[in-house]
């Protein structure tokens, strides 16, 4: 758990991490890059379900993070800058491959692994093979609901569930207003709880 | 002014307050039905959040490492892109020079061949009677004359007069 003074710590770091990356330092990009690749291709992992396209698209979004660094004015977080780039990225490949509904995109599901965060101090207790079947399925459940959402709605239920992102946060990696979150989330949260109700009811 | 489902989502993620909340909920028709909707979404966060966030990176080293692969091609892309224009500079003289001297070989060996072969086209035969016709001791009263129709490459002579045909003409 990081405390404020931590995170004001790492912000301040992270904006000489900037400069030093818009002086052309690669070795500050990297660090900049170790800090955010789980979590850019964890999202656009659950926008894509494919882990191949979401490492291409994770790579993408960085490069194109690297060639406009220059650009990144600091009025925002790096993390929200970041995140409209790989958001742009992600949408416009969803959108050239016309994913609709229940697809062939889950073809390598099965090949996620699952982190402990407590893994490298901690004994790892496997869980039970009917156990990790039906978290298989409830997974594969999602994905299927999720990918049923349009690329706009999937960024903005991902963004607020799993990243815990305020409306004006996700506004600006989207480059939308605030009430055009709001109204996506709502229609994303009802497509959702339609069919994932019998999921989450009786876990 | 927000709409009904800006509002709704406000609610549900407990963003409404004050006279607002109360509105909004003054509003709602069925509010128990309401209350399950908001602990459905509710549920359905935790649910999200549990199973798609322990989603990770696998190979997090060679990710970085490929990425600074592509940064580096990306930097040195300029600097090749300098070099090739230089040297396409450069080879746009040599390839100048080289038309250039084509053409002239072209011209000479034209040139060469076209002062060669006019004399081989002329007629034998017109070249003799125009010679014979010079000599007036033989045929003084000798006429000749010449019709030629070059686009169809025909000659008429019409000769008058002529006491005899030259010598080294009637041994052909």
């Amino acid at each position: 758990m990081q405390t404020e003074a931590t995170l004001a710590h790492a912000d301040v770091s992270e904006l000489d991490l900037v400069r030093r990356c818009q002086a052309g330092d690669t070795e500050a990009f990297d660090e900049l890059v170790t800090r955010y690749r789980t979590r850019v291709f964890s999202m656009i992992y659950n926008m894509v379900h494919n882990e191949q396209d979401a490492w291409d698209l994770a790579q993408d979004s960085f490069l194109k993070a690297w060639k406009s660094i220059k650009r990144f004015r600091g009025r925002s977080s790096f993390y929200t800058w970041i995140y409209r780039i790989v958001m742009n990225v992600t949408i416009d490949w969803l959108r050239k491959k016309h994913v609709k509904g229940v697809g062939a995109e889950f073809d390598d599901a099965t090949q996620l692994r699952e982190v402990d965060p407590a893994s490298k101090t901690v004994p790892q207790t496997e869980a039970l093979p009917y156990e990790m079947m039906e978290r298989d399925e409830i997974r594969t459940r999602i994905d299927k609901a999720i990918a049923q959402l349009s690329p706009e709605q999937r960024a903005v239920i991902l963004m607020k569930e799993i990243e815990g992102m305020q409306y004006h946060e996700i506004a600006e990696a989207l480059g939308c207003s605030i009430g055009t979150v709001m109204s996506r989330l709502f229609y994303a949260r009802k497509k959702l709880q339609n069919l994932l109700r019998d999921v989450y009811e009786n876990i | 002014m927000k709409t009904f489902e800006e509002k709704w989502t406000a609610w549900v993620d407990g963003q409404l307050s004050g006279r607002e909340l109360l509105e909004f909920e003054a509003s709602l028709p069925d509010k128990a039905a309401a209350e399950a909707e908001k602990a459905g979404a509710r549920k359905l966060g935790e649910l999200l959040k549990r199973e798609l966030s322990a989603r990770t990176l696998t190979n997090e080293e060679f990710f970085s490492h490929q990425l600074r692969e592509k940064i580096a091609r990306l930097r040195e892309a300029p600097a090749r892109q300098a070099r090739e224009t230089r040297s396409t500079w450069w080879t746009i003289p040599r390839l100048l020079w080289t038309g250039a001297l084509s053409l002239a070989v072209f011209l000479v060996f034209t040139v060469f061949v076209m002062r060669e072969k006019n004399p081989a086209e002329e007629s034998q035969y017109l070249t003799q009677i125009l010679n014979a016709r010079v000599d007036p001791v033989v045929s003084p009263n000798a006429t000749v004359s010449i019709f030629e129709v070059k686009q169809d490459r025909v000659t008429v002579l019409w000769t008058e007069g002529l006491q005899s045909l030259p010598a080294d003409y009637a041994a052909k």
